[in-house]
This record gives structure tokens, sequence and C-alpha cells, in this order.
């Protein structure tokens, strides 16, 4: 219905028959989530942005015995504790030291949240539902079960996690 | 369906809060009459009250089944009211009311729990048929008895059986009263309007004559009203006629007939209340629950919730955090700032009492847990053919909210273990044993330092040391060998997992929760279980709680990077020894050597596996800790200092880690910002 009035009303006011046809097209084009991106190595990934609490320096980290490799410690986010993982041992890659670019991206499903160890942030982008690649092949692939979609854009593949299952204490393969 | 209608959701929290302190209340005060077996009139027009304001919050709410219930519960204690003492030959009473409690306590659990989709309200109409069923016997049982007490009157009910209207004589008046459309048992109404009368006046007759025995007389009151002829104490007619007006379920009355020796009336005085009829109603009964919560004393207090509460309180945590912060500054550093100082000081003391406000708020007596144990002392004695007491002993200890609530199921499920295992089955075994042949179940709470004991305890049979100790060798639950175990041990392997004595499931104990869960969760609010047992005398079950889950003193310790606080009160000493001191005991263990005794070694760098380059003896530093008689020294690089650290629980992320079972019990923002782990010594120690 909204759809219809839209066109209607675009209809009325732009006389011009291909500007009509180009709004048409504007119904893919339609913006689905903001998408925040970070690099692990050369791989871009994504996290959508509601679940993005905020980007933070790596502040010093205070390690907690008898947990996974990967969960670096909790660090302290404004008086509040937050665990942090890297995702780079997370998803099975070597760790590198940290450098300047190194942030930890805070992001929160609601009451959990976590903080996430990345290589360096890119970018904040806008998606719809064209740049979302139907790839219903994930199962065989390496770390699949964290990926919710995969988004084709015109300067690369990036990985958008799911970021409920990162959280989710079920999808755990090492305890 | 819908739970209650939309705008009246945010009212649903306060009408559960409500009701169920309510619903505390009457299981208290029917728990304290049952026992002295009679009713005062103050318990009873509480119980009226509290009956009331259920039933009016629930029809407010649009719970109908509930509001039903409440009200053939009031109607039952209306009779009771007019008679008291009919009430100590009636134990069914006290069956009812507690059912009918226990029936809102489902209701109100299910209300909350349920999606507001699938909600569909229980069905009560079989509990309203034994309410009414008992409101009938307790009528029947009140009139048994009324009819010596009012003699003339019955003897003139008994006269006019007749349905002929008859003048009363000279002063008297004759009132035809009709009940609300649809009330139903309209004869038993009659009979309490006549009650109600009687207060006022002396009835000369009534028809129809047998309300209170004859249900058919309800078509009759329907059909052609109630007409009673009664002549007012005094000549004064107006104050009965009052008391009609205000009586329950009165629609409407007119009076027939006036015989006065100075005028006759007979002006037709037709009061149509069938609007107004609920405004007189419960005006009365507000007065009375006026008169009932004596002389009108004003509670000033409010309900806050909860999560504000916490909420305050995490605040009050970060104000003291940042106040070192801003105090200890290292841009301070070796400044001389006088007034700073002094200014600083008095904040200091300001926190400290903000703090202790804060706390004290939270603060809430035991009282309310342990009064909840009466009942179910009193339901097992009766499931169980036990007879029994329960003693309440420093009830007015005061501890944080959130531990008194996390009590309840443990101390329910100590109750009842007590009731169950604890208490001989036959009475002769204990009349045998020299016991009174009354077995006492004890709860009592004390403050001690820094902790709140609570005891749990009967003067039952006892823990049977060799049953539980062939019992643990069945389950396979021995870490050493047998002869290795003292008594004390044994009787605290009832609170291992997989463990239960009972063959027998039973209906309260037993129902695949074992003592272990109530240990667990007890450990969770920081805690501690211990059994102690003599064999024929009784068991006591003794929890340790800290008084404050939130702020410890603690004592900062530094290995490698690492910052540990171990809490105060488990430290007796730091001591720096030299490598000479060492002992090395066969299994590559550490011990040294302190006035005499020999004290394990636990190297917390090696436990948290911390890298760090204090290694050696003689370079760190060592911290004795001491819980429950047990002794460890922590070998840390260096003491740092103390400090009151604000308490925080791992994040949620991280539970499903064992960390607590490290010996770690939760962390800590130090004045800098970084974060410190907190020490857990008694998981440390047994770990």
């Amino acid at each position: 219905m909204a759809t219809v009035n839209y066109n209607e009303k675009l209809q009325a006011l732009l006389s011009s028959q291909a500007e009509i046809e180009a709004a048409k097209k504007d119904a893919s084009n339609q913006e689905i989530t903001k998408v925040l991106t970070f690099n692990i190595g050369e791989q871009v990934y994504g996290i959508e942005i509601p679940y993005v609490v905020e980007i933070i320096e790596v502040s010093p980290i205070t390690a907690v015995p008898g947990v996974p490799e990967y969960i670096k410690g909790i660090i302290n986010v404004r008086s509040k504790i937050v665990p942090v993982v890297n995702i780079r041992s997370r998803f099975g890659k070597p760790e590198i030291p940290f450098t300047e670019r190194t942030c930890v991206i805070h992001v929160s499903t609601g009451d959990t949240s976590v903080g996430l160890i990345v290589d360096s942030v890119a970018d904040v982008i806008s998606i719809s539902e064209k740049h979302i690649s139907r790839t219903p092949e994930l199962n065989n692939i390496n770390q699949s079960k964290f990926i919710k979609f995969i988004l084709e854009m015109n300067d690369g593949i990036k990985l958008v996690l799911d970021v409920a299952k990162l959280i989710d204490d079920q999808i755990r393969e090492d305890t | 369906m819908a739970k209650v209608e939309a705008g009246m959701e945010s009212m649903l929290e306060a009408y559960i809060f409500e009701t169920n302190s309510l619903l505390e209340q009457l299981d208290e005060i029917l728990l304290r009459t049952e026992d002295a077996g009679f009713f005062v009139e103050e318990d009873i027009n509480e119980i009226f009250r509290i009956m009331h304001t259920i039933k009016g919050s629930s029809a407010m709410m649009g719970f109908e089944n509930l509001q039903n219930l409440a009200h053939k519960g009031e109607d039952m204690f209306f009779v009771i009211r007019e008679k008291p003492e009919i009430a100590k030959d009636a134990p069914f009473v006290y069956e009812l009311i507690f059912e009918v409690s226990d029936l809102y306590k489902a209701e109100i659990e299910y209300i909350q729990t349920s999606d507001d989709d699938d909600f569909t309200p229980t069905d009560f109409s079989e509990n309203y048929t034994k309410l009414m069923d008992a409101t009938k016997k307790l009528k029947a049982m009140a009139a048994g008895e009324a009819v010596p007490a009012d003699a003339p009157a019955a003897s003139t009910t008994a006269a006019k059986d007749a349905p002929v209207i008859v003048s009363g004589g000279e002063g008297s008046m004759t009132v035809r009263v009709f009940f609300e459309e649809g009330c139903g048992m309209e004869n038993l109404r009659a009979f309490l309007l006549l009650t109600k009368i009687k207060e006022e006046g002396q009835i000369i007759s009534h028809i129809p004559a047998d309300v209170e025995t004859n249900a058919e007389a309800a078509k009759v009151i329907v059909d052609s009203g109630f007409i009673i002829t009664f002549k007012g104490f005094d000549g004064n007619n107006d104050a009965v006629i009052k008391a009609i007006e205000t009586a329950l379920n009165v629609a409407s009355y007119e009076i027939v007939e006036t015989v006065s020796e100075e005028e006759a009336k007979k002006e037709e005085k037709k009061k149509e209340a069938s609007s107004g009829a609920a405004a007189p109603k419960s005006s009365a009964k507000t007065d009375d629950a006026k008169k009932s919560s004596g002389g009108g004393q004003k509670q000033s207090l409010i309900s806050v919730n909860l999560a504000k509460l916490d909420q305050l309180h995490d605040i009050v945590g970060e104000i003291i955090t940042t106040e070192s912060m801003v105090i200890a500054n290292p841009d301070l550093e070796g400044l001389r700032l006088e007034s700073f100082s002094k200014a600083a000081r008095q904040l200091r003391k300001l926190t400290d009492e903000l703090q202790d406000v804060v706390m004290s708020i939270r603060m809430v007596p035991l009282a309310g847990v342990f009064q909840k144990m009466g009942r179910i002392v009193r339901d097992m004695k009766m499931k169980l053919n036990k007879d029994a007491e329960l003693i309440l002993e420093g009830e007015t200890t005061e501890v944080d909210k959130s531990i008194v609530d996390s009590l309840n199921d443990p101390l329910m499920h100590l109750v009842r273990n007590c009731m169950d295992h604890g208490i001989e089955t036959d009475v002769n075994e204990r009349i045998a044993l020299g016991k009174p042949a009354k077995a006492t179940v004890k709860l009592a709470a004390k403050h001690s330092s820094n902790e709140v004991i609570i005891t749990v305890s009967d003067d039952g049979k006892g823990i049977n040391c060799e049953k539980i100790l062939a019992k643990a060798v069945k389950n396979g639950l021995l870490t050493k060998p047998e002869s290795e175990y003292t008594n004390k041990e044994i009787q605290n392997m009832i609170l291992l997992p997989g463990f239960s004595t009972n063959e027998q499931v039973t209906e309260y104990s037993g129902r695949g929760v074992g003592m272990d869960v109530v240990k667990s969760s007890i450990e969770q609010v920081g805690g501690t279980l211990t059994v102690d047992s003599e064999e024929g005398k009784g068991t006591s079950f003794i929890i340790k709680i800290p008084l404050t889950l939130a702020i410890v003193e603690g004592m900062k310790l530094k290995v490698g990077t690492t910052i540990f606080t171990v809490p105060i009160s488990s430290i007796r000493e730091s001591l720096m020894v030299g490598n000479n001191k060492l002992i090395n005991d066969t299994q590559q263990g550490e011990m040294i050597m302190i006035r005499g005794i020999c004290y394990p070694i636990l190297r917390l760098h090696e436990k948290f596996k911390m890298p760090t380059d204090v290694t050696d003896l003689n370079e760190g530093i060592l911290l004795l800790v001491d819980v429950d008689g047990k002794s460890v020294c922590l070998f840390a690089d260096r003491l740092i200092g103390e400090q009151p650290v604000v308490v925080k629980p791992f994040p949620k992320y991280l539970s499903q880690y064992n960390i607590k079972a490290e010996g770690l019990s939760g962390c800590t923002v130090m004045g800098d910002g970084t974060i410190s782990l907190i020490i857990d010594v008694n998981t440390l120690i047994n770990s």
C-alpha cells in the first residue's frame, strides 16, 4: 500500500517518464539496515549496527582463568565489566600484536554484551536487499555458523556476522 | 485471551505485589489464630479487610474468578464475624481458607508467568461450592447456638409461620426488602440481614420464617420480597432502616406498615438503590476496615521497585570508586593541597553515610521468610501426621533484600527436610528417648561479625552416619578410604550432588531437588551450608551468608600484571619467609611451618596460570588465610593495600565457564579503572 501511494505521489510530482522508471527501480535499493565493517587480515566482516554499542580502544585487559583461549579477559567500560573476545583466535586465525588501529567493538544482544577485538574498523555502510548474496550453501564452509549473510558490494565481499550466535552459549565447539 | 484490559498492564505489577503481601498477612493471621484456637474480633476484621481488598482489586483488574473466590470467602467470614466462637468447632474453615489462599497464590503466579495470549483464568467453581457449603454449615452452627440466646425472637419466629403480614404492635414497623437481582442465596442473605437488624432492634416476625434452613425460601424472597416486622430499640426504627439500607446486596426496600402512637406514616418510601447499592455497601466496609486497622495508624512507607534500588546501589558503588579515583589521582601526587584534602575528607564522610543509608534501605528483616515456613510446618504436620511446632528466633535480623529472596527456597527445603526426614515418624520413638511428644523445628537467625547465621534445626532422630556412609559407598561418592572420614564429613555428604537417603519420594522432600541444590543456591549468594547432627538428638543446618553482597573490605595483591583482592575477613596474617623454611612433601606440595603448625602453600601464579617474575619465596609474600577452620598460605608477588571494593559479578557471557570453581567470586573496578579479581578463599581452599 505504502509503495503504491509513494509511487502515485511520485507520479504526480515527476512528469518525466524516465524519472518514474528510476524510482521504481529504487524499491530494491531501499535500505534495510546499516552494517559496521571491520577487517581481520584481508577479509572484511560486518556487524549490523543495532548490535553495536560503541567502538573503544584496547584498554588493559584483565585475564580471567578457566576460560577458552579466545576470551582474552575482561575490561572496564565506564564501570561496566565487559568480556573481550579476540575475533582472530575465535575464528581460528593466528593472533597478531595489537597496533594502534586495533580496537574493540562493543556489541550487545540486550542482556549479554561482549567486546570483539578486531584488526581495524573500516566503515559504516547502508545495505539493501540487492546487496545480499543468496548463497545458501554455507553449511560446509568453515566459520559459516557465525555468518548471517554475505554482502556483495562493488568493492568486494563482506561477511556479516550473526552476533546472536556469536554470543550464544550453545554455539561453542571447544568446551 | 489477554490477561488484563489494555491500559491496566501497568497496574498488574502493583496488583500482584499487593495481593501477595495480603495473602502472606492472611496466612500469618490464620496460623496464629489456629494455634490459639479462636478468633479475636480484630483478626476477623483483618481477614475481612484482606478478603475485601483482594476482591476489590481483583474486580478492578478484571479477574472475575479471583473476585468471586474472595467474595465467597468473605461470605464465610461474615458468618464467623457474627459468631466468632463457632470457628473453633469448625476446623474446616481453616482448611478452606488455606486452600483459597493457595489457589490465589497459584493463580497469581500463573498470571505472572503465563503469556498474554494463552491466558485463561482458572475455573474455581468447585471451590465456590465448597465455600458456600461451608458457609451454610457455619450458619447452621451459628443458628443452632443462637436459639437459646435470642429466645424471644426465636419464639416469635416460630409463632409467625404463616405467610401473613401481621402487625407487630405499637412502635413496630414492617418492611419489604428486595435483594439485588441474581445475587443468589437470598435466604441466607435474608438471614444475614436479620442478624444485622438484631443489633438495632427486636425482630417480631419475618416472612418467610425459615430462611436459615430452608433453601426454598430463596425463591419466595425473590418473588415477593423478604418481609420483616421489627421494633427498634427505644422506638428508634430509623436505626433499623439504616441497617437495612447499608446491608449487603439489598437492592431496595419499602415500608409496608408503620404502627406508631404519634402518626401512622404510610408513605411508601421506595428507595431504588440499584445503582447506589454498591456505594453504601462499600463505604460501610471501608469504615470497618478503618476501624480494624487500629485507630488509623498511618504507615509512612512506600514500595519501590527493586530494580531501582539495585540501580541506586550500583550508582553509589560507582561514586565510591570515582571518589577514590579523584582523591588518589596520580596528578595530585606530591602537591600540598590543604583545602582539597579537607574537602576530600568531607566528601568521603558523606559518601560513607550515603552508602550506609543505601545499604539500610535494602535491608529487610527475615521475618517475612521465616513466617512463610510456619505455613509449611502446619501443612506437613497434617499430611505427615507428626506433631511439631515451629519456633522462630531472631526473625528481626536484617539482611540484604536480594539475599532474603534467594533464601526462601533453600529454607523451605530445609524445613521440609526437617519435618519429613528429621522428625521421627513414630511418636513412641521420641518418648522412648525421653523427648517431648511434640517435636520442635527451630529457625534461628543472628548476626556474627560480617555474617548472618541462620540455623534450621529439629530435635528429631538425627543423621545416621553408618547409613549415610553405606549410601555414599553405593553411589560411589567417596574420595578417600572409608575409615578416614570423620563424622562431620559424613554428615556433610548429604549435601553432595547425587545423594538422597530417603528411598521413597514423598510429596514434600525428594521431588528430585536434592540437598546439593539447596547448597548451591546458598553458595550463589556467597553463603555456606553445613550440617551438624547428633544421632537421636536432632539435626541442624547452618547457613552462613555475608551481610551484604556488594561491598567488601579487601586486600589487594599483585601477581604478575593482575591484581587480586582477598576479603580482609579471611586474612589472618601476611609474612615473608625465606626458602629455607620451605618443606616439600612427597607430592611436590609445598608447606611452611608457622608457630609449630604446618600450612600448605598455594602459589597464585601457578593456580591461575598468570605469568610473573616473582617465583622465589624470598621475593614474594605469603598471606595466611583461613575459612571454616581450613587454612592455606597464598603466595603473591606483593601486597598493594587495603580498599573497600564493590563486588561485581562476572559478565553474563562468562557464566558458561566455571570461573567460580577456580576460586574467584567476582571482580571489581579499582580507583584507576583497572579490574581486580576477587578471590573466594573458601572455594580456593576446597578446589
